[in-house]
């Protein structure tokens, strides 16, 4: 053939043979350019008769996509019947997949594209009928080409039979076809776009594991292998959330599958760039999913009580009281012994779900939820919150568990150890890597502090919801302004003490930021020495607090309702990381750090030589606010009015990690973490209603 | 061939309350298949024992026979018929 020239096509040199007939490459005389051209072998032609593949040819040639090979033309030139195509430089996905399999990066972007075309082609009733590794084509760039859209003959069942019983010494045409057939088509139904997107599972298990799913030495062997057995499990490296696309386009019931290639796509989609999801519940998992707790006295939580959670490095404890807040009642340890460094209550769209971070020294840290006061909590079989396998990077701890905007009810995130942001878009069942920060150059470059590398400050911009902040010790301050794709570093002003350069672009380790929802602008930090403000979403920081006993401090808390007032408790010095003097002290400012009060009615003038964390300094965000603390030595203190005068509500609990509070709305309505009065809600959501209420006293 | 894997009171919510979980494996398989297919019929296992990067957890040991397998291969250690494997958890606190 070679030589030979086609109508305008003269042929330059074989570039590949498959079951179709033989593929060269060919100069196009006419437009000056190589392309592809497929000479279709004769047997193709007599099962199904030469016009009703050049139909078939034609109909394909209307597609138009990216990730499909476009097709120039079909023709016939006397016996022989061929097709033009794109000349795709690149190598098949047959040929990349090894044996140990793809990243999971790269099996999840590889599969969008070929969803998308799929998608594209069955909207316009194409369907490819033989979609494999084969007919996959990468090029360079990482781009995906799937080839012979259409083309492939049907098979009839005597061929199929054929197929089977003489498997080992076929042609390799239907020995490369056999493995990605779908069981139904094997019992001779016609191929459609569900059997295509049971192809479609076969080739992303096949990428992911580095085998097929379905083997055997004969034809009968994977026959029966499709028809019968279940699938095998796929190597535990493969993400649970890849792992679902691919059971879920395997199932062998074609109705059971996904029912169009755009849902594959959305949820590979899902998985991609992230990682990991966690299986999603449901009755096939074996093993426990709720763990009613006994032996403990729960709280009898009624409409309104406000709710205090407070984590302990020995367990969490569900601290109530009515609307009055003087008299409390406590239920707990929850999670006996283990370390709960986050706690949040999720009060959105009628929920009152509490969420904590039960980190076991032992059996590591999983997130547990609570929908009714901790009488039950899940537990669940897979860590949902984990680092990608190729990242080689395994969870230690979660410090910080927050809620998304309170127009985004179903958003969750949380910050991790090592430092890393963690996003949920399904109201925690599956979380994220947000892989913009994680990728980050500065990242490898961020130091551990004292309590490890964390992520322990996550704060969403409420009025532009491509804005977040995020805080890392010691890494510093970042901002990201397209929703978490990319991050710039925020912390043009901090102070560092312990580096030669004081203002460094980044590491400062800082440990906490707030920030008013009626003024986004406006930041608050505490630094590790230095308290600082912004007035200009974080692109500068001027420092504060000069009149304060000491610039060192933990926690810091925004008042709920006043824009210019925030709160903290300095403790003494790095060095002595305990209240000045033995004197327990709130300190406030109300003009946004100009000058600062003590407030000490009610707490102890001396021998209280107490530390307040970085998390456990919070408000109910009542009017007037409720505010409260926990401290290293296990006291828990409140205020009901704002800072004024203080209650000591327990004492003798473990180390005090983390507080927050919560007014529970029973009917529905949602909790004061969203209550505002500086700042009308704009859209009328659950939670701004809510807002109207909680004020309303 | 049959191993049998001894499981700690903190994780026999997983194991529906069993202290031994005996699984079926193939001849020569590593400690790591031998776990697998403990994950395999007890789920909640894998991620409390491995990372998520499928190595120990820190503060958990596993003995084949009297065994540390820190000190004889870790996760490759072969394993052998009616061999004994027993998840402990380690010394720590604080």
């Amino acid at each position: 053939m070679i030589g030979r020239t086609l109508d305008h096509y003269r042929i330059l040199a074989q570039i590949g043979e498959g079951g179709m007939g033989v593929v060269y490459r060919a100069r196009d005389e006419v437009l000056n350019r190589d392309v592809a051209l497929k000479l279709l072998a004769h047997g193709a032609l007599e099962r199904v008769g030469p016009d009703h593949l050049l139909r078939e040819a034609q109909t394909a040639s209307s597609l138009s996509h990216p990730n499909i090979c476009t097709i120039h033309q079909v023709g016939q030139n006397g016996n022989d019947f061929y097709v033009v195509m794109e000349l795709i430089a690149g190598r098949s996905l047959s040929d990349l997949i090894v044996s140990t399999g793809l990243s999971m990066e790269t099996v999840t972007r590889y599969g969008t594209q070929i969803a998308d075309a799929l998608a594209h082609a069955h909207d316009r009733g194409i369907v490819h009928r033989d979609l494999k590794g084969s007919n996959v084509m990468v090029t360079p760039e990482g781009r995906v080409k799937v080839l012979d859209f259409g083309l492939a003959t049907r098979m009839e069942r005597d061929e199929i039979s054929d197929v089977t019983l003489s498997y080992s010494s076929l042609e390799s045409k239907l020995v490369g076809t056999l493995p990605y057939m779908a069981p139904e088509v094997l019992r001779g139904q016609k191929a459609d776009h569900l059997s295509d997107l049971w192809a479609l599972g076969v080739l992303l298990y096949e990428a992911a594991a580095g085998q097929l799913p379905f083997r055997g030495k004969t034809g009968f062997e994977v026959t029966s292998a499709i028809l019968r057995e279940p699938l095998p499990a796929l190597p535990a490296t493969v993400p649970y959330g890849l792992a679902a696309v691919i059971q879920h386009c395997l199932m062998k019931q074609p109705v059971e599958r996904y029912q169009r290639a755009s849902e594959v796509r959305a949820a590979l989609e899902t998985v991609q760039g992230a990682t990991l999801q966690t299986r999603h519940p449901s009755e096939e998992t074996r093993g426990p999913r709720m763990l009613v707790l006994r032996g403990i006295e729960h709280l009898a939580v009624k409409n309104k009580d406000i709710l205090l959670l407070v984590g302990t490095n020995k367990g969490a404890f569900l601290v109530r009281s009515s609307r009055d807040r003087t008299k409390w009642d406590v239920a707990g340890p929850y999670f006996h012994g283990q370390g709960v460094y986050a706690m949040a209550y999720d009060g959105r769209n009628g929920r009152h779900r509490m969420w904590v971070s039960a980190n076991n020294m032992m059996w590591g840290t999983f997130l547990r939820s609570s929908d009714d006061f901790g009488k039950s909590w899940t537990n669940p079989l897979e860590a949902s919150i984990r680092f990608p396998a190729e990242s080689g990077t395994a969870l230690r701890n979660v410090w910080q568990l927050s809620l998304g905007r309170p127009d985004e009810p179903d958003k969750l995130y949380c910050g991790a150890e090592p430092a890393a942001l963690f996003e949920s878009r399904d109201e925690g069942d599956t979380w994220c890597l947000v892989r913009g920060l994680y990728d980050h150059p500065h990242r490898p470059r961020w130091m551990p502090s004292n309590g490890g590398l964390t992520l322990h400050t996550v704060l969403p911009d409420p009025t532009n919801k491509q804005r977040m902040y995020i805080g890392v010790s010691a890494g510093g301050v970042y901002r990201t302004d397209d929703g978490g794709i990319s991050w710039q570093p925020s912390n043009k002003g901090i102070r560092v003490t312990f580096a030669p350069e004081r203002y460094p672009e980044f590491g400062q380790c800082v440990h906490k930021i707030v920030m008013h929802e009626s003024r986004p602008e406006r930041l608050f930090l505490q630094n590790h020495g230095g308290m600082y403000r912004s007035e200009n979403h974080g692109e500068s920081w001027q420092e504060i607090g000069h009149d304060l006993p000491s610039d060192f401090g933990f926690a810091m808390l925004m008042h709920p309702h006043d824009a210019d007032c925030v709160y903290s408790v300095p403790v003494e010095s790095e060095e002595f990381r305990c209240t000045p003097e033995g004197r327990l002290r709130v300190y406030r400012t109300r003009n946004a750090g100009g000058s600062w009060e003590p407030l000490g009615r009610g707490l102890p003038d001396k021998g209280a030589y107490e530390t307040v964390l970085r998390d456990a300094l919070t408000t109910d965000a009542l009017d007037p606010a409720g505010i409260y603390f926990g401290t290293r030595s296990g006291k828990l203190y409140g205020s009901r009015d704002e800072g004024k005068t203080w209650k000591r509500i327990l004492e003798g609990l473990p180390q005090i990690l983390c507080v927050k509070a919560a007014v529970v709305q029973m009917d529905g309505w949602s909790t004061a973490k969203t209550i505002s009065r500086s700042k009308p809600v704009k859209k009328k959501t659950r939670s701004a209603r809510g807002a109207k209420r909680g004020r309303s006293r | 061939m049959k191993v049998s894997f001894h499981i700690p009171g903190a994780l026999r919510e997983f194991t529906e309350n069993k202290s031994t979980v005996h699984v079926e494996v193939k001849e020569g398989v590593s400690l790591l298949e031998a776990l697998q297919a403990l994950f395999a019929e007890c789920p909640g296992l894998r991620d409390r024992v491995l990372t998520e990067t499928g190595e120990t957890r820190r503060h958990v040991n596993i003995f084949v026979a009297n065994e540390n397998v820190r000190y004889t291969g870790g996760l490759a250690t072969p394993v052998v018929p009616g061999m004994e494997v027993s998840i402990v958890p380690a010394i720590s606190g604080g």
